[in-house]
């Protein structure tokens, strides 16, 4: 390496933009003053060094199943069990959003969690397609404990995590049909990426991957439940457990290698391959945003992963003290995610702020819902954040913040059917009405907290106010990042805050500098 | 009827007659519009997208075929539950609607669709459907490319319009002018000198930063059409029911733009949830019920509105699925897959024979016919565009429109 960085200040405030949802010209006086390797080296090991935040009230260790089916349970118990449980299932939901977004909000160490979220994104599961919230906790710790530790540590943590095997469809994959699910986004979007396997690995991995299901915690005492229930009415625990009966133990071939394999030997193969150095590395650069056309930074990062046998801490060193990542071209150019947007503009002003449903739904109506990305692969991000509906949503963001107030069309225009309605007309229209019904108490249950944002103007500046609107646009430009300001916007933003002489000069300000297009960059 | 003027200016006709120089038509592709007739201008395609890759053999069902009862014990369906609509073949017993469009003469199937070397990625499968090329890191979308070659002379920034949230790679092109929603309520904006100073802040001052470039560009885009979206749909006329799901209400919304004649010649709506690996039977139930009953009232609305014979409607999916169940009662990804034309002059029957169950290419179907020719099929006797020109290459054109 070869070109060298110019660490200053500017050069701090990306960094933070990037790692730590934004940082205020003060802390980038402060970080410019001690050397960029030092300062890395210490926002990674404070990172690592973090206690666990606190786990939500509602998770239960061991999780109990309150849906079960036994023989002397009647049908209407069902339907009441399967009811409660589909409430509680919405209302942790939602507290969980709340509670990441609290964590990310408030966090001292918020490289922690930007990779977090970087995790989020690549070992994926869809709330949409769980019919429990505790292993959306479960998998979110586990990208937590190990999002800058070691790749494989990491991989076997969330493989055997109930998300992913009840999401991918790895639970009870049995040797007669093995179950290719798992085994084809394994290879295609967790390790090596497409392009570098065979369909004949992936059918060979499953056989693999085969005799895993969920259970009970060993010795626990269980009680039958009634014959051919379907898995949610009988499991009884998120424990991963090997059943070895359905496991196909025969010899398989994956890249080149045979041996009779089971789960380690897979995922030792992946985590040690080439490619996947180079693929987590690809993303890690997407996510963070660097300009690398010929993949140097790619490989240079390729290189610290195999040497340090996939130590993440030393992949991610490599990246933030790149020439790539502080070249001019890798600045204000990375459209920042609904999630970094919308935490980022509540630490950068100070906002006195306790997420609730309608905080988190901000989010997902600008294209990005905690726990529920789009498919399997992940949210895409850059461009494919923007088009005019999300774009709308984001310059409605003010009015969450500032006015407390849900702006129209912040959920989609209905629900997906998740289910054929029967073909019976008056069954039909029934349940129709439930659903409704259903749909209107759901939205209520989201919508009773509002928002719990208060704004300050004295707390967004470190010092006084300033007097003169160009000293104070110029400074909120710069409180909030806005590195590069068209000539127009700046004076756009003078000329309001001076025409309008307001009440509140700094709202007004900060209003519109939300709704600009260089504030959705970092 | 002023309305129709009124879009026909917008797509460019009036317009483009009366203030373009006339020696421009002779130059450039700039009136190539010129050659078609007023009718051919008004026409409207609608893709539907099923993603996650509809198992096509439970959808349009070889049900006298053995070897597809024998491959499906549990997720197969069973002779009598089945719809039947020819010798051969048979609806899904949820896709009443599509079955009544079928006896109608209204519904065209294409059956065994795929191309060669079929990737079984959804993600590298979507895109090479949504590039309609082959070749990896294609960038721009089929539509996008039509877009570009073929509406130069259009006055639109939304010539396509697509209703979810992530954009849709079809529209995807250098100067892109599709537009993407999820819900129409949000182009709501405060009055005042807010509302001012945000217009102000959206004009389009170019940077040569790129990503900010793009993003003024589409604030620009988005304020300029918040008024247009709104009144098209205050005005809508549209009298018939739609289920209170997604997928049903995005086609209302569409319904409403394509009577409203907004400046729209593409649309694009997406059903997802099609991935269905364990526990099929319920699920794809449902969504082919979402879709049939979608598609019954869209295009039962365009009708009655007398717009149905300026549509297209046209469905695709990234593959069909595993011709054997697994063990989860689902199946894997698969190859070959069924598509479905409605309106305009549709010629009404199966296009493509039956799935041949006993050729398969490990354990898949070995497509028959290339989606391309049905797009170029589209692009040409539809839309009257240069196909070969759009898709790179000449693909045979299909019997499917009267």
């Amino acid at each position: 390496m070869k070109a060298g960085v110019t660490w200053d200040a500017a050069a701090a405030t990306h960094l933070m933009s990037r790692t730590n949802f934004g940082g205020t010209p003060k802390q980038a006086e402060q970080l410019a003053a001690r050397p960029l390797k030092d300062i890395v080296a210490a926002m990674i090991d404070e990172a690592k060094a973090a206690p666990s935040p606190k786990a939500p009230a509602w998770v239960r260790e061991p999780w109990v199943n309150t849906e079960r089916v036994y023989p002397e349970t009647t049908p209407a118990e069902r339907m009441e069990n399967h009811r409660k449980a589909g409430e509680r299932q919405t209302r942790e939901r939602n507290e969980l959003r709340c509670w990441w977004l609290d964590e990310m909000i408030r966090t001292a160490t918020p490289l922690r969690e930007a990779m977090t979220l970087f995790w989020h994104g690549h070992f994926t599961t869809e709330a949409k397609r769980m019919f429990v919230a505790q292993p959306l906790y479960t998998q979110n710790a586990a990208l937590r404990a190990n999002a800058l530790g070691n790749f494989r540590e990491l991989l076997g943590a969330v493989t055997l995590d109930a998300a992913m095997l009840m999401y991918l469809n790895m639970e009870d994959s049995d040797a007669k049909k093995p179950n290719e699910n798992f085994a084809r986004e394994l290879l295609e979007l967790f390790t090596v990426g497409i392009g570098n396997y065979a369909e004949k690995d992936i059918k060979e991995i499953a056989r693999a991957l085969t005799g895993w299901t969920l259970d009970a915690p060993e010795g626990t005492k269980k009680k039958p439940t009634v014959a051919d229930a379907p898995r949610a009415f009988c499991r009884d625990g998120l424990a991963p457990t090997f059943a070895k009966e359905k496991h196909d133990g025969g010899e398989k071939t994956i890249f080149g290698q045979t041996g009779k394999f089971g789960l380690k030997d897979v995922l030792e193969i992946v985590a040690g391959h080439p490619a996947t150095a180079k693929f987590i590395g690809s993303k890690m650069i997407a996510f963070f945003g660097a300009v690398d056309p010929k993949n140097e930074l790619r490989d240079r990062m390729a290189t610290a992963f195999t040497k340090s046998k996939g130590n993440l801490a030393d992949v991610l060193a490599v990246l933030l003290t790149s020439h790539e990542f502080f070249a001019a071209a890798s600045r204000a150019t990375l459209i920042k995610s609904p999630v970094q947007l919308l935490v980022g503009s509540c630490r950068l002003l100070n906002l006195d702020v306790t997420a609730t449903p309608s905080l988190a739904q901000v989010t997902a109506a600008m294209g990005q819902e905690l726990f529920n990305p789009p498919n399997v692969k992940g949210w895409p991000g850059g461009r494919d954040w923007i088009s005019s509906g999300t774009l709308a949503v984001r310059y409605h963001l003010p009015e969450a913040l500032f006015d407390g107030k849900e702006p129209a069309g912040f959920e989609p225009i209905a629900t997906d059917r998740n289910f054929a309605l029967p073909a019976d007309e008056s069954a039909r229209r029934d349940l129709l009405k439930r659903l409704k019904e259903f749909d209107a108490k759901r939205r209520e249950e989201r919508k009773k907290d509002g928002f719990k944002v208060a704004f300050d103007s004295a707390k967004v500046f470190d010092g006084p106010v300033p007097e003169k609107a160009g000293a104070l646009v110029d400074g909120l430009l710069a409180r909030l990042t806005v590195v590069a300001p068209r000539a127009d916007t700046r004076a756009t933003l003078v000329e309001a805050v001076d025409k309008a002489s307001p009440a509140d000069p700094v709202k007004l300000a900060c209003r519109l500098i939300l709704m600009t297009p260089e504030y959705q960059l970092s | 009827m002023l309305p129709k003027i009124d879009r026909r200016k917008f797509l460019g006709v009036g317009a483009l007659s009366a203030t373009v120089p006339g020696f421009l038509g002779k130059t450039g592709r700039l009136l190539a519009d010129d050659t078609k007739s007023l009718a051919e201008r008004d026409r409207v395609l609608v893709v539907v997208q099923l993603a996650g890759g509809n198992d096509g053999l439970n959808t349009v069902i070889p049900f006298r075929d053995e070897a597809y009862h024998k491959a499906r014990p549990k997720v197969g369906i069973a002779i009598n539950k089945s719809l039947k609509i020819a010798d051969d073949f048979a609806l899904h017993p949820e896709t009443g609607e599509l079955r009544k469009l079928y006896d109608a003469g209204q519904l065209g199937i294409v059956t065994n669709v795929g191309y060669p070397n079929p990737n079984r990625s959804h993600f590298r499968s979507t895109e090479i459907w949504e590039a309609a090329v082959l070749e990896k890191d294609t960038l721009t979308g089929w539509i996008g490319r039509y877009f570009d070659s073929e509406c130069r002379g259009v006055v639109s920034p939304m010539l396509g319009l697509q209703l979810g949230d992530k954009p849709a790679m079809t529209f995807a092109h250098a100067k892109c002018r599709a537009v993407t929603l999820t819900n129409p309520s949000l182009f709501q904006w405060e009055a005042g000198s807010v509302g001012q100073a945000m217009d102000r802040l959206n004009k389009v001052q170019t940077t040569g930063n790129d990503q900010l470039d793009f993003l003024q560009r589409t604030g620009n885009d988005t304020l300029t059409l918040s008024k247009r979206i709104r009144d098209a749909l205050k005005d809508s006329k549209t009298s018939t029911e739609y289920m209170p799901f997604n997928f049903s209400q995005s086609l209302k919304v569409v319904a409403q733009m394509i009577a409203a004649d907004v400046p729209t010649r593409v649309y694009y709506v997406s059903l997802g949830g099609f991935d269905t690996h364990s526990t099929q039977v319920g699920r794809h139930a449902g969504l082919l019920q979402e879709l049939s009953q979608g598609l019954g009232s869209f295009i039962a609305d365009l009708k009655s509105m007398g717009h149905l014979d300026r549509t297209l409607v046209m469905t695709f999916s990234e593959f069909g699925r595993r011709v054997a169940e697994n063990e989860q009662q689902g199946t894997d990804h698969g190859t070959a897959g069924v598509m479905f034309l409605a309106g305009g002059p549709v010629k009404a029957g199966i296009h493509g024979g039956r799935p041949d169950l006993s050729d398969l290419d490990e354990g898949d179907l070995k497509f028959k016919t290339d989606f391309r020719s049905v797009y170029s099929t589209v692009l040409k006797e539809w839309l009257k565009a240069d196909a070969k020109k759009v898709l790179g290459s000449e693909f045979k054109t299909l019997p499917l429109f009267v």
